[in-house]
């Protein structure tokens, strides 16, 4: 056999060190002038305008967090709010995995509304669908018509974390965002070790430590032979 | 080059590519044209380039035909799949090989496409597309959804990164990541001195002898890292022939003894081939800091490749930087210093490192940021008689003797090692020495001393501190030769990189946010007033892309709704594409006709929608359609309109619906019922006093304004007398009987018309069965119509045409009718026309 005049064959081929992302749908409810598009505005471009211009249709903006280490894209999608819309806004539910609901701390009705909003999530979305509930416009204290203690007591009987932000004032946004990103990893946690790749790095650290072995016990490491 | 539409076709087990002509933003069959069809048959090769980040350029030769076609296809995994159909295609034809035949003849039917690639030069095309119905081809089922497909892919005309970004399969992201990583580097990344301990040692087959510690260990401080190549490790045949020689654990042992004592080190790699040795250690603290270790062989010796002469060589990341070490042994004799330099090339090129990432490029070793190249390279001292250099020696005038040096000269005339450096030797020549001794090869052949082994680098930041043989080894008939180098390697600061690497994760959300599709509206609600049986009314919607990209867009259909919008509604175009800064007028057409009059004149249906326009990869707009709607007696129940004293428009919507509802007239009115609407009346009698001579009555058309006028006046009850031509007045009559929700004989007498239509007295027996407002229009218009027989010599009608006309409008089937049936209707209604059965 001649095959050791060759060259000699590559060395195995090495795992590929992927990172992953990962994609997840969130989406912002609640009524009409809580401050949904603001809280987007806010938390992807750093923005805030304090006029109101309606969001008239569903729209969305993509933004990437690292999470445990893991890549999250995360795609955010804004709703109308007004309720003659609602039914149509509703086949957009059951794309989600995560969903903020969301009022207005100025607005009594618009946290009472927080329910129907509930239901339409219980009725509409996935099973698994993450939620946390948002009291916005903290800066308005002045106005304030909704007790933090109603908020954080509301969103206790439904099981759900909760935050009082302010677009305004940039309070809470990041916050808020990464935490339903985070349930939402958590709920998915078993499809995405799978894609856990151990890095190259580390790879390369192993068959260091496994070649110093062999060196020590003086026994020849030869990488290179024909087999 | 051309834009062109590729297709991979499959019948009956054989493929083909078909290659189509198409105009621009092909939409429909119409818009392209077969040009070519290539048959996948055996001799069908595809050879594919790469560009690196860019798109993907794929050759496709057809040797069998001698055509060769070459196609630039969009980078994305459209294309990943097209090119992973045919591939699949063209392994199975292989192994159908013994099949006879050729393709060409077998796709006559031209059916079953499957996604093929857009083959646009000059767009990147992402999206896949289907091969598009052939203007010759036979109508298929699912035609709309292929249609539906190519306006899709014939939208996204751009190769934008933007784009790219949103096919996360294709880890685009992530070397976009890297390559800015990259470009930023100075910015995370400070440069800190290591110690490289650099050696080469020609042991000419011994097996270690002494002590390496003189060649490895002299300096006080210990290295950072240890790159040590052997040559001439074993020169025996079986080291040849397979290469494999216990001397490689004995060298081994031997250096890892002689490491420096002050540190401990760690075994990164080790290469050899044949003879040719190259070990690297590395102090244990820098270990976690080496990656990406790879080490490749190049034989250049017997034949061009045998493993006599040639390299190994180990590259590897040391925090940022990438290094390469190369120990190379080229080719002997003094004379053969063309052919060392022509091993060098041949190294250069033929070393390949593949990269952890298998979908990147190899790396050649002039790619590294540090290149560090030892070995005996054999160039010799020429020009000189053995006894001129020797006595250079003596006196250590080396610099008269570097003038004599081959490497030296070749590298000053850029025939080799081209952009390398090479400190100065300040040491007697390395070779040849007498074995066990320090004296000069005292041989037959007594060779002329050499430095034949030596240390050269390439690159930034690095400095020699010290080059020097090793006189006291003696093991050889060579020297060991070393050098100590500082080499500035690129090291991260941690706080700094996850800056610039969150900047650059930031930038490109920023990037890919703003290149998500985007119009604005000319308006998102409109109210269309007044909204009559009928008679069309139009709206504009201009659409405006006032985005970054090009955009597709679409009215889309709502949950649980068949269309994208109500019956009465239409959008036109309901789905277009737009170029960046191009406008869109979309018409909103409202239409009430037949089907949906009965709904809106009782109130049980609004004019009221909401259109959703989607745009592909992006957002959704909501747009409102409202409107009042005015009821008409068009469309509206005979026994509702027997309840309705006053026009429909004069009463309260409720009411009318009320009137609708109610089932037994008796329990709710006072009044006795009309005995036939009031409408029918106007209309009937109108044509009685006016049209009785007319000609060709309800044969010749009316005038839609005139239509208009009479439906008002119907409807309104002004003015007193209808208006309009006799023709308009019996063409809104015949659409009167036309809309009625029940039909005259109602739907479900209608099996008995049928079965009874041979039979007089049967017939009469069906009508009397009617409801009682039924029975007396049906009475009335058919006393009517006798009436107008008797003129039959002015208006020229006869029972035939009478019949012909206004069986389908009287007997209306609630299914499909066939001939048979229209002929019993006909025979039924004759019964009831002709003067003389009276």
């Amino acid at each position: 056999i001649w095959t050791g005049l060759l060259p000699a064959p590559p060395l195995p081929q090495r795992t590929m060190a992927k990172q992953y992302d990962v994609l997840f749908r969130l989406l912002l409810l609640g009524d009409s002038g809580v401050g949904k598009t603001c809280l987007l505005c806010r938390f992807t471009d750093n923005e805030f305008h304090s006029s109101h211009i309606s969001t008239i249709g569903v729209d969305f903006k993509m933004k990437t967090l690292e999470i445990d280490g893991i890549k999250v894209r995360i795609q955010i999608w804004d709703t109308a709010g007004q309720e003659r819309y609602q039914t149509i806004t509703k086949q957009y539910y059951r794309r989600a995995q995560g969903i903020f609901l969301v009022y207005d701390i100025t607005s009594e009705r618009s946290f009472q509304h927080i329910m129907k909003w509930a239901s339409d999530v219980d009725e509409y979305a996935p099973d698994h669908v993450q939620k946390i509930l948002i009291g916005n416009k903290s800066d308005e204290d002045q106005k304030r018509q909704v007790a933090r203690e109603q908020g954080s007591k509301l969103a206790k009987t439904y099981g759900m974390d909760f935050f009082e932000t302010s677009a305004c004032t940039n309070y809470n946004i990041k916050e808020s965002f990464t935490r339903l990103t985070e349930l939402v990893l958590q709920a998915n946690k078993k499809e995405l070790d799978v894609l856990r790749v151990p890095f190259s790095e580390e790879l390369s650290i192993a068959d260091l430590e496994e070649e110093e072995t062999q060196r020590d016990a003086g026994s020849s490491s030869q990488k290179n032979c024909w087999c | 080059t051309e834009s062109r539409l590729l297709g991979l076709v499959e019948h009956t087990g054989a493929h083909a590519l078909f290659i189509f002509n198409h105009r621009r933003m092909a939409i429909t069959g119409e818009d392209v044209t077969l040009d070519e069809i290539i048959p996948i048959s055996h001799d069908f090769e595809i050879v594919e380039a790469c560009h690196f980040g860019d798109i993907y350029i794929v050759f496709t030769k057809v040797r069998g035909l001698e055509l060769e076609l070459e196609v630039r296809l969009p980078f994305g995994s459209h294309t990943r799949l097209f090119l992973h159909e045919v591939n699949k295609a063209w392994s199975g034809k292989m192994q159908l090989l013994h099949l006879p035949g050729s393709c060409i003849g077998l796709f006559s039917g031209r059916e079953g496409t499957r996604p093929g690639g857009d083959a646009s030069p000059s767009q990147g095309n992402p999206s896949g597309t289907r091969t598009p119905d052939l203007p010759e081809s036979r109508p298929r089922k699912g035609k709309g959804e292929d249609r539906n497909d190519l306006v899709r892919s014939s939208s996204h005309t751009m190769s934008n990164k933007a784009q790219m970004l949103t096919m996360p399969q294709f880890g685009l992201r992530d070397n976009l990541i890297r390559c800015e990583l990259l470009k930023s580097e100075e910015l995370y990344t400070y440069v800190k001195n290591f110690r490289f301990f650099v050696g080469t040692y020609n042991v000419n087959g011994q097996a270690p002898k002494e002590s390496l510690r003189p060649w490895l260990s002299y300096s006080p401080d210990p290295p950072d890292l240890y790159c040590m190549g052997f040559q001439e490790l074993d020169l025996s045949k079986e080291a040849f022939f397979f290469n494999d020689t216990p001397k490689e654990s004995e060298w081994m042992r031997a250096v890892s003894e002689g490491l420096h004592p002050d540190a401990k080190y760690a075994l990164v790699k080790l290469v050899r081939l044949v003879g040719i040795m190259l070990i690297f250690y590395v102090k244990k603290e820098h270990a976690s800091f080496i990656s990406e270790v790879e080490a490749e062989t190049v034989g250049t010796g017997i034949m061009g490749r045998m493993g006599n002469k040639g390299a190994v060589a180990i590259r590897f990341r040391f925090h940022n930087s990438d290094i390469c070490v190369v120990n190379s042994h080229l080719a002997a004799h003094i004379e053969e210093y063309e052919r060392r330099n022509q091993d060098f090339r041949e190294i250069c090129t033929r070393m390949q490192f593949r990269q952890g990432d298998s979908s990147l490029p190899t790396l050649s070793i002039m790619k590294h940021n540090i290149v560090l190249w030892l070995g005996d390279l054999n160039y010799r001292i020429s020009e000189l008689e053995v006894d001129e250099v020797k006595n250079l020696i003596a006196k250590k005038d080396f610099e008269t003797l570097h003038r004599y040096d081959q490497l030296k000269r070749q590298i000053d005339e850029e025939a080799v090692f081209k952009g390398f450096v090479e400190g100065e030797i300040a040491f007697q020549p390395t070779y040849k020495y007498d074995t066990g001794s320090d004296q000069w090869d005292t041989s037959e052949k007594c060779r002329v001393p050499a430095w034949c082994d030596r240390i050269l680098w390439k690159g930034k930041n690095v400095q020699q501190l010290t080059y020097q043989s090793h006189m006291t080894l003696k093991t050889s008939d060579h020297k060991p030769v070393s050098s100590l180098m500082e080499v500035g390697i690129k090291v991260v600061n941690e706080d700094l990189y996850k800056k610039t690497f969150e900047e650059i994760v930031r930038n490109l959300d920023k990037m890919e946010n703003e290149c998500i599709p985007s119009v604005s509206l000319s308006m998102r609600e409109f109210h269309f007033r007044d909204v009559k049986f009928m008679q069309r009314q139009v709206e504009m919607l201009t659409v405006f892309n006032d985005g970054q990209v090009p955009c597709q867009f679409e009215f889309i259909q709502k949950l649980d709704e068949p269309s994208y919008c109500k019956p009465w509604l239409t959008a036109n175009p309901c789905k277009g594409f737009l170029a960046q800064g191009s406008r869109m007028d979309i018409e909103l057409e409202v239409f009430v006709n037949r089907s949906t009059a009965t709904q809106l004149n009782s109130g049980c249906q609004q004019i009221e929608d909401i259109l959703v326009l989607h745009l592909d990869r992006g957002k959704d707009y909501f747009v409102s359609v409202t409107g009042n709607y005015l009821p008409s007696c068009f469309g509206t129940a005979l026994h509702t309109l027997c309840l309705l004293r006053e026009p429909i428009q004069e009463m309260p919507l409720e009411t009318i619906k009320e009137l609708i509802l109610v089932e037994d007239i008796n329990n709710l009115m006072t009044e006795k019922p009309l005995d036939i609407p009031k409408e029918i009346w106007m209309m009937v009698d109108h044509l009685y006093r006016n049209a009785s001579k007319q000609e060709d009555l309800m044969q010749q058309p009316g005038l839609r304004n005139e239509f208009e006028e009479i439906r008002d006046c119907l409807d309104t009850g002004t003015p007193d007398s209808l208006p309009g031509s006799n023709h308009s007045v019996a063409e809104a009559l015949l659409l009167f009987l036309e809309v009625l929700p029940e039909p005259v004989v109602t739907y479900s007498l209608y099996q008995q018309c049928l079965d009874s239509s041979s039979n007089h007295a049967l017939s009469k027996k069906v009508i009397s069965m009617l409801p009682q407002c039924h029975k007396n229009v049906f009475n009335y218009l058919t006393a009517f119509l006798r009436e107008l027989l008797k003129n039959s010599a002015h208006n020229h009608l006869d029972v035939n045409i009478l019949a012909t006309i206004f069986a389908p409008l009287l007997l209306r089937s609630p299914r499909k009718q066939d001939l048979g049936e229209k002929r019993k209707t006909q025979d039924f209604l004759r019964h009831f026309l002709d003067p003389d059965l009276k």
